[in-house]
C-alpha cells in the first residue's frame, strides 16, 4: 500500500519530467537565404550590379514567398511541415556585410531524424491566396502584399533602378510584381541531412536576381523596353518566374 | 457615525469596466491592441475626453483636437499647424483615421512605435504643446472630473496614481475607437452601391488592373486597400535634392541614422483624402490636382526614390476619372459623430490655464 502511494505522489513529477523531455528532444532549423546578383552578394540601395548588356542597375526591393516547406524524411515516412507560409525578404538587407549574412527562419519543434530532401511552394499556396490580409494579425507574412482587386498576394516583388543613358543617375525605374495561383509551383531539394535532439541545423539557400532577370547573355530580360509588368504580360511574367525556380539553390 | 474618506480615495467608486466592441471590417488586418490596454467603453470615454482636453498644453489653448480637426478626417487642413506658442509645427498633421491599425510606427517619420508611446510626446513638444507631463498630471489630479473617470477606466485607488501612461493609454484606446470604413468604395464593396462610370474608371487606373486599355497610375502599390496605405516609408520625389545628405527635412533618416532612409515619410491613408488637404509632410500641395501632377511628371530623382513613382501616361479625363475614384474614399460620419461633442462645455479646466 505504501509503495502505491509513493508512486501516486511521484507520477506528477514523472509526468513533468515527460513533458520537459518532449520539448527538450527535438531539434531546430535555420533556413537561411542569400541574395546574389551573379557572384555577388545583393545589397538593396548600397551595391551597383551589371546586367547582362553592362547597364548599371541598383535595387531597393527584392522578395517572394514560399509555402508549405516541409522535410522529406530518408525512410519516406510523413514529411514535417516546417512553416505554412514565409515571405523571403531582402528589403533590409542595405549592406555587403547584411549581405554576407543574409536572411534566416528559424523553427524550433523539428522532429530529430534523417531526412533526404526539403520541399517547398514557390508563391502562396492556393489555400493560401484565396484569404487576404483581414484573415491576419501582423506582423504576418500575409498581412501585405495582396492585390484585392485580383484577390491574391504578389508572389515575387523586383524593384530598383536602371542608369540606362549612363549619365550617372539611375533614373530609370524598374518594377516586376508577379502573382497568381497558375503561376504557383513546388520546387524540391535533395540533399542528406540530420537533425539531432536540441541542435540546430542550418541549410543556407542562394537566390540570385540575375538569375531571375536572365537565363545567359543572350536570353535575358530587355531591360530598355519592359520597365515594368504586374502580372499583365504572360510573356515577362512567366519568364521571370520560371526563372526565379531556378535562381533559388540549395548550398551544397 | 459615518467614516470621513480620505482626500483623493477613489475606491467608493464602482470600478466595472465594459468592453467596448470594436466593429473591425472583415477585410481590414486584425488591429494590434496591447494585452494590456484592452479597449473599455470607460477607456475611450476617457481617452475622448482626453483627446480633446486643452490642459494638455502649457496655457490650455491646445488639445490634440486642435491639429486633429473630426470634421477633417482628424487633420487641421494646415501645412503647418499651428502650436502652444503660436509657432508653426515642423510637419503638417496626418489624418487619425484607422490610426489603430498602424504597426509600423506614428508620425510621418515613424519615432513612436505605438499609440500609447506616441501620446505621451505631443505635450512635451516644445512647438506643439510646449507642456511638461508633471504640470498636466497635477492639473488632472486635483480636476473634478477625471478622478473618477480614471477610476471607472482604469481602477485606481487614489487621485494620485492618475499618472501619464494612463492618460496615454486612454487617449490611445480613443484613438484605436477611429476605425472607418463606410466610404462609397466600401458601400460598392459591401454591394451595396455602383461607382459611376468615372470611378469605375478611376478605380482601374489606380489599382493598375489594366482593363479596357487603361493606363497604369502605379498609385496602389504604396496606398493598397482597404487602408490605402502601406504604411511603409519611402520617398516620393517630391524633394529635389543634389544628394541623400541634402533633404531640408530627413523624415525617416533622422531617426533610423540610415542614409537611404534620408526624405522617406510615411505612406499617408488615402482614406478622406478630400477632406485633409494640403496634402504631402510639409502640406506643399494645395489640391488633389496637384498631387497628381507630381506623380505625372514621375517625381524628383534621387537614389532612393522609390521605383514605383514612375512617369504617368495620363489623359485629362484619366485624371479626371483618377480624382472622381479618391472622392469615392471619404467616409464623413466622424464629422456626423463629433459634431454635438463640445468637451468645454464638460470641463473648465482648460479655461483656468
Amino acid at each position: 500500500m505504501k509503495k502505491i502511494l509513493i508512486g501516486l505522489l511521484l507520477l506528477p513529477l514523472l509526468w513533468a519530467s515527460s513533458c520537459d523531455k518532449g520539448k527538450e528532444d527535438r531539434g531546430q532549423i535555420e533556413l537561411n537565404f542569400k541574395a546574389l546578383f551573379g557572384a555577388d552578394p545583393l545589397a538593396m540601395y548600397a551595391s551597383t550590379y551589371a546586367y547582362y548588356d553592362n547597364t548599371p542597375l541598383k535595387f531597393q526591393l527584392f522578395q517572394f514567398y514560399l509555402s508549405d516547406i516541409e522535410l522529406i524524411r530518408a525512410d519516406n515516412g510523413e514529411a514535417v511541415l516546417v512553416s505554412d507560409v514565409e515571405l523571403v525578404s531582402f528589403k533590409d538587407v542595405q549592406s555587403q556585410s547584411a549581405a554576407l549574412q543574409g536572411v534566416s527562419l528559424n523553427k524550433n519543434d523539428i522532429p530529430p531524424g534523417q531526412y533526404k530532401a526539403i520541399r517547398m511552394g514557390l508563391g502562396v499556396s492556393p489555400a493560401l491566396n484565396s484569404t487576404g490580409p483581414g484573415s491576419y494579425t501582423p506582423p504576418h507574412p500575409l498581412d501585405d502584399h495582396y492585390w484585392s482587386w485580383a484577390l491574391g498576394y504578389v508572389f515575387m516583388k523586383i524593384e530598383g533602378n536602371a542608369d540606362i543613358d549612363g549619365d550617372g543617375q539611375f533614373s530609370d525605374k524598374l518594377t516586376f510584381h508577379t502573382g497568381a495561383d497558375a503561376l504557383y509551383r513546388t520546387i524540391e531539394f535533395n540533399k542528406n541531412f540530420e537533425v539531432k535532439e536540441g541542435q540546430a541545423l542550418k541549410l543556407s539557400f542562394l537566390a540570385d536576381l540575375k538569375r531571375v532577370m536572365g537565363v545567359n547573355a543572350s536570353n535575358f530580360l530587355d531591360i530598355k523596353t519592359v520597365n515594368q509588368d504586374h502580372t499583365n504580360n504572360p510573356e515577362v511574367y512567366n519568364f521571370l518566374y520560371d526563372n526565379l525556380e531556378s535562381a533559388i539553390q540549395l548550398a551544397p | 457615525m459615518a467614516c470621513e474618506r480620505p482626500k483623493g480615495s477613489l475606491t467608493h467608486i464602482p470600478f466595472n469596466p465594459k468592453p467596448f466592441l470594436l466593429t473591425e471590417p472583415a477585410s481590414f488586418i486584425k488591429m494590434q491592441i496591447p494585452a494590456n490596454n484592452p479597449l473599455t467603453q470607460e477607456g475611450v470615454e476617457l481617452g475622448q475626453r482626453l483627446f480633446f482636453e486643452k490642459a494638455l498644453s502649457l496655457k490650455g489653448t491646445h488639445s490634440c483636437a486642435s491639429c486633429h480637426l473630426p470634421e477633417k478626417a482628424f487633420s487641421d487642413g494646415l501645412a503647418y499647424s499651428l502650436g502652444a506658442h503660436g509657432r508653426p509645427t515642423k510637419r503638417s498633421a496626418p489624418s487619425l483615421v484607422n490610426v489603430g491599425y498602424y504597426y509600423k510606427g506614428l508620425f510621418w517619420d515613424g519615432r513612436a512605435a505605438n499609440l500609447e508611446a506616441q501620446a505621451l510626446m505631443p505635450v512635451e513638444d516644445s512647438i506643439e504643446m510646449a507642456s511638461n507631463w508633471d504640470t498636466v498630471e497635477l492639473r488632472l489630479r486635483s480636476h473634478p472630473d477625471y478622478p473618477v473617470l480614471f477610476r471607472k477606466a482604469f481602477g485606481i485607488q487614489h487621485s494620485q496614481e492618475i499618472d501619464r501612461y494612463l492618460a496615454a493609454k486612454a487617449i490611445a484606446q480613443f484613438e484605436r475607437s477611429l476605425v472607418n470604413y463606410n466610404a462609397k468604395f466600401d458601400q460598392v464593396k459591401r454591394g451595396e452601391a455602383k461607382f459611376t462610370e468615372a470611378e469605375n474608371r478611376g478605380r482601374i487606373i489606380f489599382f493598375d488592373i489594366g482593363a479596357y486599355g487603361l493606363p497604369f497610375a502605379e498609385c496602389s502599390h504604396c496606398h493598397a486597400d482597404p487602408l490605402f496605405t502601406t504604411q511603409d516609408y519611402l520617398n516620393n520625389g517630391i524633394q529635389s535634392v543634389a544628394s541623400l545628405d541634402a533633404f531640408p527635412d530627413a523624415g525617416r533618416g533622422l531617426i533610423t541614422g540610415v542614409r537611404w532612409d534620408n526624405g522617406k515619410f510615411r505612406v499617408p491613408t488615402l482614406r478622406n483624402i478630400a477632406l485633409t488637404a494640403p496634402y504631402m509632410h510639409d502640406g506643399r500641395f494645395q489640391t488633389l490636382d496637384e498631387v497628381l501632377d507630381h506623380y505625372i511628371s514621375g517625381g524628383h530623382y534621387a537614389e532612393n526614390i522609390n521605383p514605383n513613382v514612375q512617369k504617368l501616361r495620363l489623359t485629362q479625363k484619366d485624371k479626371k476619372d483618377l480624382s472622381a475614384f479618391l472622392q469615392t474614399l471619404t467616409d464623413s460620419s466622424f464629422v456626423i459623430k463629433f459634431k454635438n461633442f463640445n468637451p468645454a462645455q464638460k470641463t473648465e479646466l482648460s479655461a483656468r490655464y
